[in-house]
């Protein structure tokens, strides 16, 4: 640097300041992408289109028209809700009764995946969640006693049920009489 | 004075410009990296098939989740679901989807499976016939028990055919759901699905 003329030294640290620019620029692109993408999950037109604010949706079966989530598996049924928990918990309950795999799923907004339940999991019995807040104490949010609590990372996330469905037609009846029992509502209270 | 302004200006909007550009290298760059990669930073790599232990995790990097996030958006864990992607067929070769291919494999030590054909946008083929993906309750064993499919332009006979009508890249995912614990633990000892080319592009 001793080298160095003052206009060399003065592009030089230019050069530099354009380098740390361009991989701050990389870095938070990277960090965003995904929470970008589940806001649109979570807010964009499926969810208006579903109306699953708090609440169940059950789209119909995936096809090559399915464009709203990539990688769609063509072999499940899929059962979607978007919790908000920004005004106390939100219950998630369901019942399917079903020989093949299932599994209820929860993510953050920042597409974590931090709560997964299937069927031998379940063991047959019902699934009953209440589903608060990091932030928030459970007895603030109605929670009764004993009732099984999960804490999520974020206050908004997407639940997604997925039902094995190897032939839909032959099974439908029973697949979406067992996806129906999915029950996803702010809390009530006990 | 009106000179010296200029130069002045001059040289803000220059610099400006630089700034603009280099932030627009970061952000493309970010871009191509994800889109150019089905999973990044593959924890084990099996003949053609690639998987990212970490896809769905908390655990995961921040190149793996915004990776996920944009070719396989809610991902599961390893423990309910291990994801193999490939996108090569076992020459090296990028798939293509109008090349034939016939995939040839045994039932993995999962309680369930999938593979299914997905162009490079990781959207399913516009199918004529509704064959998206075979999976383990479908497939037909051999007396060995090995299963094969094809996938490309055109059925070849006595297969089952996954049609993957266009020209352009594509991807084949493998699905093992509930994965026996010590196919977790080390990704590397499952038997490979085969990719072979059948003859010539169209």
């Amino acid at each position: 640097m001793k080298h160095l003329s003052a206009a060399q030294r003065l592009w030089f640290y230019r050069g530099l300041t354009l380098l740390v620019t361009a991989i701050l620029a990389h870095l938070l692109t990277i960090w965003a992408v995904p929470r970008l993408i589940m806001q649109v999950v979570l807010q964009g037109p499926m969810a208006q289109t579903l109306n699953m604010h708090n609440r169940a949706a059950f789209p119909p079966p995936v096809t090559a028209q399915s464009r709203a989530i990539v990688m769609p598996s063509p072999d499940l049924l899929y059962s979607v809700c978007v919790f908000d928990l920004s005004e106390g918990a939100v219950r998630v309950r369901a019942a399917p009764q079903l020989p093949n795999y299932w599994s209820i799923a929860l993510y953050s907004a920042n597409s974590d995946n931090f709560f997964v339940r299937n069927d031998r999991q379940a063991a047959g019995k019902p699934v009953d969640l209440w589903l608060v807040p990091s932030s928030g104490a459970p007895a603030q949010d109605r929670v009764p006693a004993g009732a099984e609590v999960v804490v999520s990372p974020s206050k908004t996330g997407f639940l997604l049920m997925r039902v094995l469905a190897s032939d839909y037609q032959a099974d439908q009846m029973m697949l979406e009489a067992a996806r129906r029992t999915l029950r996803c509502e702010a809390a009530r209270g006990p | 004075m009106s000179a010296s302004r200029s130069a002045t200006g001059k040289r803000w909007l220059i610099g400006a410009l630089l700034y603009l550009s280099a932030v627009a290298v970061g952000v493309g760059s970010a871009l191509l990296v994800l889109k150019k990669a089905p999973w990044l930073n593959p924890s084990a790599q099996v003949g053609a098939w690639r998987v990212n232990l970490h896809a769905g995790s908390v655990d995961a990097d921040m190149y793996t989740r915004a990776s996920v996030a944009v070719n396989g958006l809610l991902a599961l864990g390893r423990e309910e679901t291990m994801y193999f992607i490939a996108a090569q067929d076992d020459s090296g070769h990028a798939l293509r989807s109008n090349c034939n291919y016939r995939v040839k494999g045994s039932a993995p030590a999962a309680r369930w499976w999938s593979i299914t054909a997905y162009a490079d946008d990781m959207f399913l083929f516009d199918a004529p016939n509704g064959h998206y993906s075979l999976n383990g309750d479908i497939a037909k064993r051999s007396a060995e028990g090995s299963f094969d499919f094809t996938t490309g332009p055109t059925e070849q006979p006595g297969s089952y055919w996954l049609p993957t009508p266009g020209k352009r890249g594509m991807v084949l995912t493998l699905r093992l759901y509930n994965p026996e614990p010590a196919l977790q633990a080390a990704p590397q000892s499952l038997h490979a699905p085969q990719i072979e080319r059948i003859g010539e592009c169209l």
